[in-house]
């Protein structure tokens, strides 16, 4: 399995203002896959996100990605690991606002071991045109894609996407969906969506619903839709 | 209003801010007391102690004395005070020692510790003396080759600053003093002793006149008003030196400080643009949120005021006591007189209030949903530079960090340059003073020894050459020495300004001290009197010699016999290469190449814990100032910091790429500072040329200049390295919640 969760479990606050954000969850996902975590607000899906992403630690449980064991890494290895193999897209695109477009993504290529083409990135989220822009200047959809842009140039094996469409109307969504699959095809990276838009779960291989801090279903999607033909 | 208990908490949140500005205020309004408590506290001093023990209007002598009855009638005559003074020089090899015949109606002196003399063993000594020496009540001295028993200290007010001899430059308390005996003892031991005559005038008195009377009938040999007197002028310049310098650094240093302090209450309220966005969308009126948020801003100002004016009234004594190095050791009382301990808390509250006042306003007359989105002043056309440069995304961003948040990047400079400025002002001084030293030998000439006499001698001396040295003065009473010199002479310093050797045998020089005071320039006529006679005379200048440490016209002997009236082989004083067997009741004074060199060394020496304290004041100016400015610049970067680290970033690269932008005013900072350092010691220098009667050359040697970089370097890295752990300690998740653009 290239992404292996078990028993993982995350908990806030201390005494009777103790929350449970995940509490046991498991979970398998293989390599190359979509896969959308649905849930409602304070359902653990965000924290899984994130302790999947090296960005916070487990308080019991374990997390692999591709045979490596994220748990119980040091700081730096997190920062390494972060670097070389995931790519994160935020709700609020969480562009650096002093960057144009093509900063925005440069600045990650620098870092990289082995970054993708800059350009052809660009090229590949229809953002070329922009690349001298700075994030105020463009609508949310477009921000959107050089958030893609900005996770995909460094070439990761994971893409982690908290509620990329949350902020985005319908038409922009579906453009930004069209992209998360056109990289997924392109380069095979496994793609985590965590979202509470039902609409969503079509574009996945892999449907997960998550609940209380517990994996409450886990299903593969045998009729999987393009973003085209979803409804949202 | 509920939204006042946002007081408290703000103050927790933001602790470093509030703390550095609180710094920053006190630090700025304790260099204003400091020097405003010792200018005023020596000035009344100053005045009070003038005013009870009869302190001199001029002191005079004659070469005829005056009997004691014609003194009572001139005091009638003239309605003035009237006093002969007796006393005697001594040198014992170690020190040397004035000893004079207790007053009983001007110059009287006030014991310190112990008691007047009662015994014909006791002596009384000046307190500068003894507290430099460590000598106490009980301990012997020898005087005149006698032993006594220190029976006290005192001070008097002619000799408040205890200048040995009027021609030295600096005060000297570890090889010269005062004393007093009993008067049976003084007689055994000087006879009768030298005489001065002191004075005080009365209110209607005709100075000229009674002087006047006193040349036409006892022949004035030399007279000394106590405007003219270093010795009591000094007491009064000084402080009005420091009350100066206090005025200037209230106006300059709190002023910058708040404009830095505005700046940054400016940026915090931007930041919190969305909360007052919402209160007002929520019907906040805008007076209510303007009057919230300027009452935020005076915290610093308030807190940092009250903490001023409480440490300076305890303190108020140690304080003022760094302004009483140079001078004996006088015991005023310095307190902080209320209105200005007032003042400091009101003005620096007042200014900070009105700054975050106008910034709120200013906000609030934008759109409520802009507000709302934060979008005010995110629109710099300032950040659009390098869009197409192939630089590294680094380089870029710093660039951008800094031009299109001037007003941040302006604090920042000023901290550094405000640092490097205090800090080479500090060690512009020393070598300032140190310079001083070093060059007065080659303006001086190339002498090793300096013999003023006692005595009006004739012909050729025998060894040496020949010198005519008598006081003049200008009509503004600037005194002056008036130098005659053989045409020939080669071991005082003839070359002018223009670099060529004075023809001293045909005209008249001044030197570049003399053309400073006097305002006389090369080819301007001089009017100048006989301190004696007061007969004037008037000559053409003819050039200027460099000599910034001595005031004199010089011309060749014959000339200078022409005005004095004395005869052309006459001389009263010697320069010597070697020493000379001269005998010793002959000479009045002795000045040696390194007399000059060790007055400064002691200048320097008095005045080090002023200067290092200055030093000390420019690294705390630096550090907080770059600490509450770095600390609002993390806090508005926190966003980006903790994408950053979520991109995958070392630590180490996003502080190079948040933090390091500021190293690019580094070096500005520093350059202009040091810059700035040299104009005011200039400045300083210029003051200094009425107050010292000394031209000090502004000057920053390489080796200080080094030391300005590597402090305010070493300033600017730790208030860098205070904030490294905010950037680790950022985190990451709890930043992208709020992170919206």
């Amino acid at each position: 399995m290239f992404i292996e969760v078990k028993d993982a479990k995350k908990q806030y606050g201390t005494g009777e203002a103790a929350v449970y954000a995940l509490d046991g969850a498991d979970l398998s996902l293989e390599k190359g896959k979509i896969c959308v975590i649905l849930g409602p607000s304070g359902s653990g899906k965000s924290t899984l996100l994130n302790m999947i992403g090296g960005l916070d630690s487990l308080d019991g449980g374990e997390i692999t990605v591709d045979g490596q064991k994220i748990t119980g890494l040091s700081k730096k290895a997190l920062t390494s690991y972060r670097m070389q193999s995931v790519g994160f897209v935020f709700q609020f695109y969480n562009l650096i606002p002093d960057l144009t477009v093509e900063e925005n993504v440069e600045v990650v290529a620098e870092i990289a071991e082995k970054p993708l083409d800059t350009d052809e990135m660009l090229k590949a989220l229809d953002i070329q045109k922009y690349r001298y822009r700075f994030p105020r200047e463009l609508s949310g959809g477009q921000q959107q894609r050089v958030a893609i842009a900005r996770a995909m140039v460094k070439n990761p094996k994971l893409l982690l996407c908290d509620e990329l469409t949350g902020a985005l109307d319908t038409r922009s969504s579906r453009s930004v969906l069209k992209f998360i699959e056109k990289v997924n095809a392109q380069y095979g990276t496994t793609t985590l969506i965590i979202t509470h838009n039902e609409g969503i779960a079509g574009i996945a291989d892999v449907v997960v619903r998550i609940r209380d801090g517990k994996i409450a279903s886990y299903t593969e999607n045998d009729h999987k839709l393009t973003a085209d033909e979803l409804e949202m | 209003m509920k939204l006042n208990k946002r007081y408290a908490r703000s103050i927790k949140t933001d602790l470093s801010f509030y703390f550095s500005a609180t710094v920053l205020t006190m630090v700025t309004l304790l260099m204003f007391y400091l020097f405003y408590i010792a200018g005023t506290g020596i000035n009344k001093y100053g005045d009070d102690f003038f005013s009870a023990y009869k302190r001199e209007d001029a002191t005079f002598s004659t070469y005829a004395e005056i009997p004691d009855e014609e003194l009572s009638a001139l005091e009638l005559k003239y309605g003035v005070t009237l006093e002969k003074e007796r006393f005697a020089a001594t040198d014992e090899g170690e020190y040397r020692v004035r000893v004079f015949l207790p007053n009983g109606k001007i110059d009287l002196y006030e014991i310190q510790d112990g008691h007047a003399p009662e015994n014909n063993g006791d002596i009384i000594i000046s307190a500068g003396y003894a507290v430099e020496n460590n000598v106490k009540v009980g301990d012997r001295l020898k005087v005149n080759g006698k032993e006594y028993a220190v029976a006290g200290t005192f001070l008097r007010p002619d000799y408040l600053y205890m200048v040995e001899n009027l021609t030295d430059d600096y005060k000297n308390v570890t090889t010269f003093f005062l004393a007093y005996m009993t008067p049976e003892e003084f007689k055994d031991s000087f006879d009768g002793g030298s005489i001065n005559y002191k004075v005080i005038y009365g209110d209607d008195t005709d100075q000229v006149t009674f002087r006047k009377e006193i040349n036409e009938n006892y022949y004035m040999a030399s007279y000394l008003s106590a405007d003219s007197n270093m010795r009591i002028t000094f007491v009064h310049q000084q402080a009005d030196m420091f009350i100066m310098s206090s005025w200037f650094i209230l106006v300059i240093f709190p002023l910058v400080t708040v404009a830095l302090i505005c700046i940054l209450l400016g940026r915090r309220i931007r930041a919190e643009q969305k909360l007052i966005g919402t209160l007002s969308a929520m019907g906040y009126e805008k007076s209510k949120l303007m009057r919230h948020y300027s009452l935020f801003a005076a915290i610093p100002g308030v807190i940092g005021g009250l903490l001023t004016s409480v440490c300076a009234l305890i303190l108020s004594g140690p304080f003022g006591s760094i302004g009483l190095a140079d001078y004996e050791p006088m015991k005023p009382q310095f307190t902080l007189p209320v209105w200005v301990a007032v003042a400091g808390i009101i003005v620096p509250t007042l200014i900070y209030w009105l700054a975050a006042m106008l910034r709120v306003r200013k906000l609030l007359k934008e759109d409520t949903v802009k507000l709302l989105a934060g979008q005010v002043g995110n629109n710099a056309k300032s950040r659009r530079i390098l869009t197409k440069s192939k630089k590294k995304v680094g380089f870029k961003y710093a660039i951008r960090q800094l031009v299109g948040n001037p007003g941040r990047s302006f604090v920042i400079f000023l901290g550094i340059f405000l640092g490097a400025m205090i800090m080479a002002f500090g060690y512009s001084f020393i070598d300032s003073v140190k310079a001083v030293g070093e060059q007065a030998h080659g303006e001086f000439g190339t002498f090793k020894y300096e013999y003023v006499l006692n005595t009006l001698e004739k012909g050729a001396p025998d060894g040496g050459e020949a010198m005519m040295i008598l006081p003049y003065e200008d009509g503004d009473m600037r005194r002056f020495s008036l130098i005659g010199l053989d045409g020939d002479a080669t071991l005082w310093n003839l070359t002018t300004t223009d670099g060529k050797k004075a023809d001293i045998e045909n005209g008249f020089y001044i030197s570049t001290l003399c053309e400073a005071i006097c305002g006389v320039h090369k080819g301007d006529e001089f009017t100048f009197r006989s301190i004696a006679t007061l007969e004037e005379h008037t000559v053409k200048i003819d050039g200027v010699i460099r000599n910034g440490y001595q005031n004199y016209i010089v011309s060749s002997r014959e000339k200078i016999a022409d005005i004095t009236g004395l005869d052309k082989e006459n001389y009263n004083a010697i320069l010597s290469n070697h020493s000379l067997d001269l005998e010793k009741d002959k000479v009045a004074e002795t000045i040696t190449d390194s007399s000059f060199e060790t007055q400064m060394q002691n200048m320097l020496n008095a005045m080090s814990g002023l200067v290092y304290a200055f030093i000390g004041i420019g690294m705390i100016v630096c550090v907080a100032s770059l600490y509450a400015t770095v600390n609002t610049m993390l806090s508005e970067n926190r966003h980006n910091i903790s994408m950053l680290k979520v991109l995958g970033f070392e630590n180490g690269r996003i502080h190079s790429m948040i933090i390091s932008s500021n190293h690019l005013l580094l070096i500005p900072g520093i350059a202009l500072g040091i810059a700035a350092a040299y104009g005011i010691m200039a400045w300083y220098s210029s003051q200094f040329v009425e107050i010292e009667k000394l031209m000090i050359p502004a000057t920053l040697k390489p080796f200080s200049i080094i030391l300005t970089v590597l402090f305010t370097a070493a300033c600017y890295f730790v208030s860098l390295l205070l904030l490294r752990r905010k950037v680790d300690k950022t985190n990451m998740v709890e930043a992208l919640k709020d992170g919206r653009e």
